[in-house]
């Protein structure tokens, strides 16, 4: 009696497994092969999971709408995401590198979307990118020129690489000096107090900072630079208030910088903080962390549609597409670039009409498209996306200030939604 | 005057994180590698009391520092009781615990800015034209209250002697009848809810992540090392020490080197006095 129960249940397991792998293959094939796009993210981060966000909401419209166009077979998207955790302190680069190859060979990745995040991460996943000639679209984090400067120095070895987001040349010189000369007409200030991050974006784009400012007319009272992982800013602000400070220009990517407004506010340091890159500001919920004492602090977040504004029609559909999944407003820099470069890489894939990595460079390189913050395209010799202040020229980027709980855009001017204002004691 | 005020603070601080791991070390001679864990999961419990079960502020924290020393009790009893005696499993196994938890916590998205804890009074004050806000000065009273407490403890309180006396000689100690895992454990459960008191305290200063369990972890050590592991006195004037470096090197050399100071601490102490500055472990010191 024992072996028959066996043997009717063993005949049922096999009908059954034999019955889900038929439809389970049959699915398969009416979608087509997917098309594997390995984000390397350093995803317990802002930039890292806000990206890993946007790629998932990009593939899920893409994948609703029918897919990627391959040739003439319809083929849709599928993510694969590993963390590189190069924003943490003390993570070496190779932990990232590891993780790059690993979503190339072990996940079989068509495509690179993201990551890593970090400068010194992504410079050294250059050559693994070469060697393996996988195209890859840095979406997030990675902002120094020296990115896009080696893609033009060798280019026929770092053809594959791609930079959709900002970089700290045009950032500094396109948006942060023009801001805060905008400041400095409209307030009279030209105190500037400098307290960077100990990671290569951050020094640079402070001493650029630096440089320049002070050619304009802005006296540098201070800098200071600090590690990763900071706690405590107070000594640094009593410098700055020492000094006389007018302006604090913040360049931090990690979480703590929430603690350097909280500082900043407890002992009414009278500065207007203005984070270039200060990743905790950035995201809606920094208001609720601070308790408001945030306010005033202003921020960049890279790319427009990162804060709501009206810089292109897809700018507020793809805010609200991102609010509608998640829950929340965009989150900062890294989600609207890493959104647009899956947008991107379905035009490219189309229009060379199959997966070829030399195919996609050159579809790439003639990328012309309206996206969520302006016309992308990309420079054909050094793959970094066009800049502009105007979003029918080039990609915008944005700089909001916290004002009454909201991220009110105001700069550049063509997509600002109101004016900088001032902490009240600061006011004379 | 900044560096002055600034400098008490700062010592304050780290004598607050310090002191949980050196009275486990000096009671049961067990280095608890998970302190810094603690330190972190005490943050996320209070949170999670205040916002999700919606409790007041009050009683969040005496939960959660209740619910540390259960931690820090079955930690003992369930972990380390089978490693006691054999030192490197004692580390190993404390900092994996130590490491679990940190990664079980980021695993589970507790990450980025958003975990922060309410002052315990809001506003600040002016000390000679320096300002300082109130939770700051309350670091102040609350350390000089709990080294205060410990002293107390330890000096009139029966359980407090016999702390002492297992520090003092653990055979002596046990040939007059107290049990040296009861004592162990106890000195594991006060060790973690002076860690989780540390987190409380100085969490609303900034907010809570998943790295300051590490920083915390190194600070504790470096303070304990110069201190002398497992003399209380020695933690408090080795927080005083490096606390003030700190403050001094941020003032006048670079924000960049503020945890350097503590590594080199780690090192000088090792290179020129191994058992610190009120250590007794005067057979390492011999042997060097």
């Amino acid at each position: 009696m024992k072996k028959k129960w066996f043997v009717v249940w063993m005949v049922a397991f096999f009908v059954s497994l034999t019955i889900t792998t038929l439809f389970s293959s049959e699915k398969a094939s009416a979608q087509g092969k997917p098309i594997v796009i390995g984000s390397p993210l350093a995803t317990a981060f802002l930039y890292g999971w806000d990206a890993e966000r946007a790629i998932k909401l990009a593939v899920e419209e893409i994948n609703a709408k029918g897919g990627v166009t391959v040739g003439k077979e319809k083929r849709p998207f599928k993510v694969e995401v590993m963390d590189t955790r190069d924003l943490e302190p003390g993570v070496p680069v190779s932990d990232a590198l590891l993780v790059v190859e690993k979503l190339i060979l072990e996940k079989n990745a068509d495509f690179i979307v993201g990551g890593p995040v970090r400068s010194e991460a992504a410079l050294a996943a250059m050559d693994l990118l070469s060697k393996y000639k996988k195209v890859s679209i840095l979406t997030t984090g990675v902002l120094t020129p020296a990115y896009h400067k080696r893609i033009e120095a060798e280019y026929d070895k770092f053809k594959y690489c791609f930079r959709i987001s900002g970089e700290v040349g045009w950032m500094v010189t396109g948006e942060f000096i023009p801001c805060l000369m905008g400041i400095k007409e409209k307030f009279g200030l030209n105190k500037l107090f400098i307290m960077v991050q100990d990671v290569a974006h951050a020094r640079a784009g402070g001493d650029l900072v630096a440089k320049l400012a002070g050619e304009k007319g802005w006296e540098i009272v201070g800098k200071e630079v600090y590690p990763t992982g900071t706690t405590d800013y107070s000594v640094g602000l009593l410098k700055a208030k020492d000094g006389k400070a007018q302006v604090i220009l913040i360049w931090m990517d990690m979480p703590e910088t929430a603690i350097l407004l909280k500082q900043w506010y407890d002992m009414k340091i009278p500065a207007l903080p203005f984070g270039t890159i200060i990743a905790a500001a950035e995201q809606p919920g920094f208001w609720k962390a601070t308790e408001g004492k945030g306010e005033y602090c202003m921020a960049s977040v890279v790319n427009a549609g990162n804060a709501p504004s009206n810089a292109t029609p897809w700018t507020m559909k793809f805010v609200e597409a991102y609010q509608k999944k998640y829950g929340l407003e965009p989150e900062g820099y890294g989600t609207s670039s890493s959104y647009m470069a899956v947008y991107v890489l379905k035009d490219a894939i189309e229009r060379a009409g199959k997966l070829d990595s030399d195919a996609i460079v050159d579809a790439l390189e003639k990328t012309d498209l309206m996206g969520v913050y302006g016309r992308i395209r990309f420079n054909p010799k050094n793959h970094q996306i066009i800049p502009s202040v105007d979003p029918n020229e080039g990609a915008v980027g944005t700089i909001f200030q916290w004002q009454a709980g909201k991220r009110v855009v105001v700069f550049p001017p063509k997509i600002a939604m109101g004016e900088i204002k001032l902490p009240p004691w600061m006011k004379k | 005057m900044d560096i002055l005020i600034y400098g008490i603070v700062n010592s304050f601080s780290l004598a607050l994180m310090a002191i949980g791991f050196t009275l486990v070390y000096g009671i049961s001679r067990l280095p608890n590698f998970a302190h810094g864990a603690i330190y972190v999961i005490t943050g996320f419990g209070v949170w999670w009391f205040i916002h999700k079960l919606h409790l007041n502020y009050a009683l969040s924290i005496i939960l959660a520092l209740v619910l540390m020393g259960l931690i820090g009790a079955g930690v003992y009893r369930f972990v380390l009781i089978r490693v006691r005696g054999m030192a490197t499993s004692e580390i190993i196994a404390t900092y994996a615990l130590g490491l679990a938890i940190l990664e079980f916590l980021r695993w589970r998205g507790f990450k980025g800015m958003t975990y922060t804890l309410p002052v315990f009074i809001e506003g600040s004050i002016q000390i000679a034209g320096v300002p300082i806000d109130l939770q700051r000065i309350i670091v102040i009273g609350i350390g000089i209250v709990v080294i205060s407490f410990m002293w107390l403890f330890t000096h009139y309180n029966k359980t407090g002697l016999a702390l002492r006396g297992m520090a003092q000689d653990e055979h002596a100690a046990m040939m007059l009848g107290i049990d040296s895992d009861w004592m162990a454990l106890i000195a594991m459960a006060i060790g973690s809810i002076l860690s989780g008191l540390s987190a409380v305290v100085l969490l609303p200063l900034g907010n809570i992540v998943v790295e300051a369990g590490y920083n915390v972890l190194i600070l504790s050590i470096a303070v304990c090392i110069v201190g002398g592991l497992g003399s209380w006195g020695g933690a408090i004037l080795a927080a005083f020490m490096i606390g003030f470096v700190q403050i001094l090197t941020v003032r006048y050399i670079q924000s960049h080197f503020h945890m350097v100071v503590a590594l080199l601490a780690i090192i000088l102490t090792l290179i020129l006095r191994p058992s610190g500055l009120f250590g007794r472990q005067k057979e390492l010191e011999e042997r060097v």
